[in-house]
């Protein structure tokens, strides 16, 4: 039994681990086949990955809904919220457009959907404005580099930030577009390399752990 | 689409936007309505996106065609959801550890080549090419060079960060501190270009082709406030004197 539930499933992470990696620098047919089918695959199985998600979402709201428990009227949303989408999209077959313009699920994807997503993260806007009081106040000469570049880079992206700007700040020449230009090419490019190449040597690292079965908590217990 | 589900359409973006802008005044009805409506929409257009995507013309139209291998991944799909049956839930690993070594060999040409080499290929390129370079471009080349140094150094734990190295390290937290101010300013303006379009939408909506769709309901939920705290005032005082 130890062998079905724990060697089989460690000795595919070990080939399919390996033949990607050594597939990616040979340069064959028969490595770029593989690399094509085993996107193909992989579509597949995070396809299904998803319905993982799905599943659990409905079992827990169907639960809540059984139970009654406090709020489970709502739950009853979240399928209306899912037949909305689905069923235009059967409908359609998946087309948001056709020769006689919008279709049900455009129609749906427009006023519900894109609504719904684009006014959930408008509202993190005001959230965003409370933290960045508390984030601005200066505390320290590294705080103060935070707030400057951040205040930069909001004024300079707002007409009456670049109006301010030429008025103030006008004298030396340098419009705040320049000045922004130069703040995101050097300065925060230095920083970002920094952290990009951290995180490239974790990522490896930690890649290679999982293909040699050092880091297997991904399996669960048992 | 007739002028009609048009009309019906603005109603419906003017009130789910209404609602969820609501939370900023206070936790309410309306907004958890349109909360789990965004949750089971963002599910349904998921699902059909997979459905028209990959299992009907990456699973199912092969299978049609007497493609037998495309049940390969599809079994390793499957032995995912077996996570709700604990008894047999460690077939899921099957799905998972496919899925894990495929990322896992991806993942480190893909970090080698674009995260690693192409980063410090990008910092020491431009101090090759100097002697071509004009004097502001030199001293940006150096600058980026200097920093990207100081931030490694920050991040290199191997010795203990005292003297020059604890200097060198605190040059790399303004580096950082610069990135992470650029990124906030950036994210701001983002979240705030949304609310704009959602502010031009309702106004859009507020126009007499859509029936008033705006302000109908923001007058309407300003009423349910003021019904609701009138209402919930005298329950207080009620249960105060008792």
């Amino acid at each position: 039994m130890k062998l079905i539930k724990k060697q089989i499933p460690l000795a595919i992470v070990l080939v399919f681990g390996v033949l990607t990696l050594v597939s990616y620098y040979v340069p064959h047919k028969l490595s770029v086949d593989y690399i094509e089918t085993m996107n193909k695959w992989e579509n597949i199985v995070a396809a299904f990955a998803f319905l993982l998600g799905l599943v659990s979402l409905f079992f827990s709201h169907y639960y809540k809904i059984k139970r009654k428990a406090d709020g489970w009227g709502y739950s009853l949303f979240v399928y209306v919220g899912f037949l909305a989408m689905v069923i235009p999209a059967f409908i359609w077959h998946g087309k948001q457009t056709s020769e006689l313009g919008m279709t049900s699920l455009g129609w749906a994807f427009r006023y519900i959907y894109n609504a719904l997503s684009a006014s959930m993260f408008a509202v993190l806007a005001f959230y965003i404005v409370s933290t960045a009081y508390r984030s601005f106040r200066i505390k320290s000469a590294q705080a103060f580099v935070l707030f400057v570049a951040a205040f930069i880079l909001i004024l300079g992206k707002v007409p009456l930030g670049q109006i301010i700007w030429d008025s103030v700040l006008g004298w030396t020449g340098q419009g705040v577009d320049q000045v922004i230009e130069w703040i995101m090419g050097v300065p925060a490019v230095a920083g970002k390399r920094g952290i990009m190449i951290g995180i490239a040597i974790g990522a490896i690292v930690t890649s290679f752990k999982i293909i040699f079965g050092i880091e297997k908590q991904y399996m669960g217990k048992d | 689409m007739s002028e009609t589900w048009m009309i019906a359409g603005a109603w419906l973006a003017a009130g789910l936007t209404v609602f969820l802008f609501s939370f900023l005044y206070k936790d309410n009805p309306f907004f958890k309505i349109a909360e789990h409506l965004y949750l089971g929409a963002g599910m349904g257009w998921w699902f059909q996106v997979y459905l028209y995507n990959i299992w009907e013309p990456k699973v199912w139209k092969p299978l049609l065609n007497y493609d037998w291998t495309v049940l390969i991944p599809s079994i390793l799909g499957l032995s995912l959801v077996t996570q709700f049956i604990p008894r047999i839930s460690w077939i899921s690993r099957y799905g998972f550890t496919f899925m894990m070594g495929y990322g896992a060999g991806l993942a480190i040409p893909a970090g080698l080549s674009t995260d690693f080499i192409t980063q410090i290929g990008g910092t020491i390129k431009p101090l090759s090419a100097m002697a071509s370079s004009t004097p502001p471009a030199i001293f940006n080349s150096l600058l980026v060079a200097f920093g990207v140094i100081c931030v490694l150094f920050y991040f290199f734990f191997s010795v203990e960060h005292k003297g020059a190295v604890k200097r060198v390290s605190n040059m790399g937290i303004y580096f950082l501190m610069i990135y992470f101010g650029a990124a906030f300013g950036n994210t701001v303006m983002a979240r705030f270009s949304l609310l704009y379009g959602r502010f031009d939408d309702l106004y859009t909506f507020s126009a007499g082709q859509y029936l008033y769709a705006t302000q109908f309901i923001i007058v309407g939920m300003i009423i349910y406030f003021a019904l609701h705290g009138f209402l919930t005032k005298g329950k207080k005082e009620a249960e105060a004197a008792h």
